[in-house]
């Protein structure tokens, strides 16, 4: 229905549509290959790696196996697109590959700011009249935010008060409660037709930015928003982040400032990062970090599922008439449990099938709407080997790395994945923090690209069909 | 058949701990990290850089789509019935007398020795656009002998670049390679730009004088083809019909981008001036002028699809 409230959205649909068939048509296709994911899913390292390792094959490294087999041994260069009068800045996969082939090695800090960057791939036709017509590219359009950000998304379709109530609804259920407990104090605190005092704003948003911390870092939550009060950017935070939610029944100018600011807050991410960025995709890759979310116990595993819903349904799939009439659409989404490496190979498929679990409704919804979707597990940078421990005398699977804070080789013994959803046994053993691996070797160059295992395989499920 | 189970809680065990059966925490008091170990240990190697070595690569796949089918089903017949047709009727000509038996075989074989010479220079003529190909994957993907023989054959076909053969092959990296022959290939661009230039005074005054817009439409693809085959044949490359086609196709992206520019410099030219008369002169002079700049540009991508090199 988006489309009939928004003429011009629908007419810059359309010609987004016709772009992409006419360049379809001629050999030049372009597709945007929408990377989502949580905060700490690895959505920057998945980036670099999927770029070294897209250049490599470029090169003729065979770092790409099953895309290569897709690609029928067509591919013949891959290159970077040269800048042209982006007004974003570019994804430094030169400076990522060095800082994590330093000694010491560094991964990513949390990413701060959007950056894209294109990717040309080049291939001979696979018609024999491909002499005649010469060879063909495809574009591959990849961009980098920060995770917070995404869950923004659900708030689009929401006014100050379902955010509210929906938000202190949550805030006031389990663990969230006891972090956010100086925050909800606060607010129940605040007089009847509290007026829209400079100290008392700040003060209430200080209380719910530290509460969202401390969920987000201490228990390991995700469905947080809004996420520019977490991860503010570049410009550091404005006036516009300061707002928070109150109870149904809160009037008064406090009430009506925060309001204001809510809705001002949404058009402005509206306006700046989805309507640019997320309107229009054609391939989607969701990383979820299913280990961390299992690792940090129930409510952070229904939290993940809560949110990997939230963003669906606020995400455009296609499938309706509208979307056919523009030829706007998703054709193919890949869920993928990151970190794979983190558990030994038997247990890999057991990842994946718990993240199928999790991401059920998502993947409902795609299905739905016409969309082809996958399930993987991918470690993007491969940082660990399969190995044998001894729990109390008996052998058990584990992996096997060097710790980055303190170099030392350790063996790793996840714990049971479980293939569905776990039952409330599982939980017993409460909080754990996976340790962070160094990376193997690399060639800072990224010449020979880097270790990953599974990469190629989704890359196969993606963009398999356009090669 | 033991009824143990592996514990459910994640753990890191230190590796020299590992063997030896010890005391443990049970798997009921959930992970922990025990971390022991001294001495750091070295960061893993997947000797990665060896595992992923390019191999011979792979030939590939050709698909007959359904109009590649469609043609080859024509060639096929037409070929294949004349040929039947020619050698009956010499057969039969030969039946009436030796002398219209021979003067017959030597005009079908003389028609297809035409033929077939002329099939040889078309796909020479792509063979060459090929090599352009070649060359440039050759240089993006550092590959130095590939790139180095590649440069040689093009140094070979070009008058400018023939003196640059001993330091082609002296060369010892694709970046020497490429700044070698980078002077020569700007030099070809100026003259693919000074060919342009001529094209478009051509047909801008052809356009102003021309009766019909239906005619300046085939003097511009005229010109604009006979410039695209003059820009390859500064490059070294003599492209046939079918070489010629390959490389509009290469132009066709950007000039299309170019086309849509000009529908909006062309509308505001008339949108502006509302005499009849000067919108009259005025339409026509626009028409000519977004002309000539369409074979500016076409000199420019032409250029650019005859490198060597790849561009930026």
């Amino acid at each position: 229905m988006s489309g009939l409230l928004d003429p011009f959205g629908l007419l810059r649909d359309a010609a987004y549509g016709a772009e992409r068939l006419g360049r379809s048509l001629i050999g030049q296709d372009r597709i945007r290959l929408a990377v989502t994911g949580l905060t700490r899913a690895g959505k920057t390292v998945f980036l670099t790696s999927l770029l070294a390792n897209l250049l490599a094959a470029g090169r003729g490294r065979r770092t790409l196996p099953a895309l290569e087999e897709v690609a029928g041994g067509r591919l013949r260069v891959v290159r970077p697109v040269p800048a042209g009068l982006e007004g974003l800045p570019r994804f430094d996969v030169a400076a990522h590959l060095a800082a994590l082939a330093a000694d010491p090695p560094a991964w990513p800090a949390r990413t701060e700011d959007l950056s894209t960057l294109e990717l040309e791939l080049e291939l001979d036709r696979q018609s024999v009249l491909a002499g005649l017509l010469g060879t063909r590219t495809v574009t591959l359009e990849l961009l980098d935010y920060p995770g917070e950000w995404l869950l923004d998304l659900p708030m689009l379709a929401e006014d100050y008060a379902q955010w509210a109530s929906a938000t202190l609804a949550r805030m006031r259920r389990g663990p969230r409660a006891e972090a956010s407990a100086e925050f909800l104090a606060f607010i129940e605190s605040l007089p009847p037709g509290a007026p829209a005092e400079e100290s008392l704003v700040r003060r209430g948003a200080a209380l719910y930015r530290d509460s969202l911390r401390a969920c987000r870092d201490r228990l390991g939550f995700r469905f947080l928003q809004p996420g520019r009060l977490l991860n503010p950017g570049p410009r550091g935070e404005t006036p516009l982040m300061w707002f928070f939610p109150l109870p149904q029944d809160a009037r008064g100018g406090l009430a009506t400032l925060v309001a204001e600011r809510h809705a001002a807050y949404v058009e402005t991410q509206r306006r700046e990062f989805f309507e640019p960025y997320f309107r229009r995709f054609e391939r989607q890759a969701v990383l979820v970090d299913v280990l961390g979310a299992l690792h940090a116990g129930k409510e952070a595993f229904e939290d993940t599922a809560e949110a990997l819903a939230a963003i669906a349904n606020a995400l455009r799939y296609g499938g309706g008439w509208l979307d056919r009439l523009t030829g706007v659409g998703v054709s193919r989404v890949g869920f993928v449990a990151t970190k794979a490496d983190h558990v030994p190979a038997r247990q890999r498929d057991a990842l994946a099938a718990l993240l199928g679990h999790l991401v059920a409704a998502p993947q409902g919804r795609a299905t739905h709407a016409g969309v082809t979707t996958s399930v993987h597990a991918l470690a993007s940078i491969r940082c660990t080997e399969d190995d044998v421990a001894t729990l109390e005398g008996r052998p058990v699977a584990a992996v096997r790395g060097v710790l980055l804070s303190n170099r030392r080789s350790a063996k790793v013994y996840p714990g049971e994945i479980p293939l569905r959803p776990p039952e409330p046994g599982f939980w017993a053993h409460g909080f754990f923090e996976m340790p962070e691996f160094q990376p193997p070797r690399l060639d800072a160059a990224g010449g020979a690209g880097v270790p990953h295992l599974g990469l190629d395989t989704l890359l196969a499920a993606l963009i398999g069909d356009v090669l | 058949m033991s009824d143990w189970q592996p514990p459910r809680g994640p753990r890191i065990i230190p590796e020299e701990e590992a063997p030896a059966p010890m005391p443990e925490p049970p798997p009921s008091a959930g992970p922990k990290v025990i971390i022991e170990e001294d001495r750091p240990a070295p960061r893993l190697d997947f000797q990665w850089e060896q595992a992923v070595v390019p191999v011979a690569p792979t030939r590939p796949s050709v698909r007959w789509s359904g109009i590649g089918r469609a043609i080859g089903g024509l060639a096929l017949l037409g070929g294949g019935l004349a040929a039947l047709d020619a050698a009956n009727f010499v057969a039969d000509q030969f039946a009436r007398g030796a002398m219209q038996g021979w003067a017959t075989l030597g005009v079908v074989a003389g028609g297809v020795a035409l033929l077939g010479s002329g099939l040889w220079r078309e796909v020479r003529g792509l063979a060459t656009i090929r090599a352009v190909d070649r060359a440039r994957a050759a240089f993006a993907r550092g590959d130095l002998a590939v790139a180095k023989a590649e440069a040689l054959r093009w140094a070979a076909s070009v008058q400018e670049a023939a003196p640059l053969q001993p330091a082609i092959r002296d060369a010892r990296s694709v970046e020497e390679l490429a700044a070698l022959l980078q002077p020569t290939l700007a030099t070809l661009e100026a003259r693919a730009a000074a060919m342009g230039r001529t094209a478009a005074m051509q047909s801008f005054a052809m356009t102003a004088i021309s009766p019909s817009p239906g005619l300046d439409v085939l003097v511009f693809a005229w010109r604009g083809v006979r410039l695209v085959r003059q820009v390859a044949s500064l490059h070294g490359l003599r492209p046939g019909l079918a070489g010629t086609v390959a490389l509009l196709r290469r132009t066709l992206l950007d000039a299309a981008t170019v086309a849509a520019t000009d529908v909006a410099v062309d509308a505001a030219a008339r949108a502006l001036l509302s005499n009849r008369l000067l919108e009259q002169f005025a339409g026509e002079a626009a028409a000519g002028a977004v002309a000539a700049r369409r074979m500016l540009r076409l000199a420019k991508v032409a250029a650019e699809a005859c490198r060597i090199l790849p561009p930026g």
